[in-house]
C-alpha cells in the first residue's frame, strides 16, 4: 500500500490539481515503483467510470412546482404581499372588472354579476386545499368558507392560460384565464363562490386549456367532513 | 455557469422579477436534482429535496452574499437538505474500511447501465459524508476549492474524504468486476 503522501499525489494528479513540482515527484515514483503505477491505474479507471454517470433529467413537474410554491414564500415576502384574503376584495373588484372572465355554464347558478364578491371580516377558515404536479397545470386550490359564503383561492402555474370549471352542490361556474406563465405574472386569484350552498360534501375542478380538459381534482368540503 | 448571469438573475428575483426565479430554477434544477438523486437514490426524495432547496434559496436570497459564488450557496443548501434527509433514514449498509486490502477482482469492465447501477450500489453503501464529497467531485465536476466552500470544511479534510472515498468505492467495484485490475 502506497503512503498516503504519494497517494495523494495520484489522486491530485488525476483531479488535475496536481502542480508542476507534484508532477515530476509523482514520475520518479511511478517509474521505480510499478505496484504504484498499478494503483494509479486503477483509480483513473474509477474515476473515469464516476465521471461517465450520466445525468439524469428532472421530473418534468419540477420547475412548475417550484414556481407554483414561489408566491406563497419569495415573492410574498420580498414585495410584503399579505397572503390570502386582505387582497380578496381588490381580486374580487378585479374580477368584476372584467379581468376574470366568469361564465355560468350548468346548474342553478346565480346570475354572473352575482357570482363574485368581497369577502373581508370575518377571516376566513381553510377547509381544503389540493396541490396539483405531474401535468400541464401545476400549483394548488384552496377551499375557504367565511360565514355564509365560500371561496376557491387560485394559485396556478402553467404554460397558457387556464380555465377552471368548478361544480359543487348542483351549481357549477367557470373561472377563465387563469395561472401565471412565463410570460404572464399574476397574484393568486380569489373567487367567492356566491349562491353556492356552503354545506357541500365536495367541491369538484375541471382544469381547461385551450378548451380541451387536461385535468381534475376535487376538494372536500365542510360537508364532507 | 456563468456567475456574472447568476449575479444579474439573483438582482432581478430580489426585485420581484419572477421570469428571473424561473430562470434560475432552470439553470440549477438539474445539478440539484441529480446531486440530491445520487446522494439519496429514491427519485422522490430527490425531487422533494430539489424543491425544498430552492424554496429555501428563494426564502433567504436577501441574506445571500453576491461576493460569494452562487452556484456554492445554491449546491450548500441542497447538499445539507440531502443529507438531513439521509440522517433520518440511518439504514445504508457500510462497506468496512478494512475492503481495500481484501479487494481482488476479475479481470474484467462492466459497461453502461450495468456499471452506473455498480457505482450507485457502491456509493449507497458508504458514509454520507464520503459519499457528499464523490458526488460534487465526480457528478458535478467541482474543484477542491469549491467542495471546500460548499461542505464548509478545510480542504484538507475534503481530500482526505475524497481519497477515502475512492478507495471504499474501488475496493467494491473490484469486488463486483466493475474496475479492473491493470
Amino acid at each position: 500500500m502506497a503512503d498516503p503522501g504519494r497517494l495523494a499525489l495520484i489522486h491530485e494528479e488525476i483531479d488535475g490539481e496536481l502542480d508542476a513540482a507534484g508532477r515530476a515527484e509523482l514520475a520518479r515514483w511511478l517509474l521505480a515503483d510499478p505496484e504504484g503505477h498499478a494503483l494509479r491505474d486503477d483509480l483513473r479507471r474509477l474515476c473515469t467510470a464516476l465521471d461517465s454517470v450520466p445525468a439524469v433529467e428532472p421530473p418534468e413537474q419540477l420547475r412548475g412546482s417550484i414556481l407554483a410554491a414561489l408566491p406563497h414564500t419569495y415573492t410574498e415576502r420580498r414585495r410584503s404581499w399579505t397572503p390570502g384574503w386582505r387582497y380578496a376584495a381588490l381580486i374580487a373588484g378585479v374580477v368584476a372588472a372584467g379581468a376574470v372572465v366568469l361564465q355560468t355554464v350548468r346548474g342553478p347558478g346565480p346570475a354572473q354579476s352575482d357570482v363574485t364578491g368581497t369577502m373581508s371580516a370575518p377571516v376566513p377558515a381553510l377547509v381544503d386545499t389540493v396541490q396539483l404536479a405531474g401535468g400541464p397545470v401545476s400549483g394548488r386550490v384552496s377551499l375557504y368558507r367565511e360565514s355564509s359564503r365560500l371561496g376557491l383561492k387560485f394559485d396556478l402555474v402553467a404554460s397558457s392560460p387556464v380555465d377552471v370549471v368548478v361544480t359543487a352542490g348542483g351549481h357549477s361556474v367557470q373561472v377563465s384565464g387563469l395561472g401565471a406563465t412565463e410570460q404572464k405574472v399574476t397574484p393568486p386569484t380569489t373567487v367567492v363562490l356566491a349562491g353556492f350552498p356552503t354545506e357541500v360534501q365536495t367541491v369538484d375542478l375541471a382544469f381547461l386549456m385551450g378548451g380541451r380538459q387536461v385535468g381534475t381534482a376535487r376538494l372536500r368540503g365542510s360537508g364532507g367532513r | 455557469m456563468s456567475e456574472d448571469a447568476d449575479c444579474t438573475l439573483v438582482r432581478r428575483c430580489r426585485e420581484g422579477d419572477r421570469r428571473a426565479c424561473g430562470e434560475l430554477v432552470l439553470r440549477y434544477q438539474k445539478p440539484v436534482y441529480n446531486a440530491a438523486l445520487r446522494l439519496l437514490r429514491n427519485p422522490d426524495d430527490a425531487r422533494d429535496v430539489a424543491q425544498t432547496a430552492f424554496m429555501k434559496v428563494f426564502e433567504h436570497l436577501a441574506d445571500y452574499d453576491p461576493r460569494y459564488k452562487f452556484y456554492s450557496w445554491i449546491y450548500r443548501i441542497a447538499v445539507n437538505e440531502a443529507l438531513d434527509t439521509l440522517g433520518s433514514r440511518k439504514s445504508f449498509e457500510e462497506i468496512p474500511d478494512d475492503a481495500a486490502d481484501e479487494a481482488a477482482g476479475p479481470d474484467r469492465l462492466l459497461e453502461g447501465e450495468q456499471t452506473t447501477r455498480a457505482i450507485e450500489d457502491a456509493l449507497s453503501r458508504i458514509k454520507p459524508e464520503l459519499r457528499s464529497v464523490i458526488v460534487l467531485r465526480h457528478f458535478m465536476h467541482l474543484s477542491y476549492q469549491d467542495m471546500s466552500d460548499i461542505l464548509q470544511l478545510p480542504e484538507k479534510t475534503v481530500k482526505s474524504r475524497l481519497y477515502d472515498a475512492r478507495q471504499l468505492l474501488r475496493s467494491a467495484l473490484l469486488q463486483r468486476g466493475t474496475v479492473s485490475h491493470g
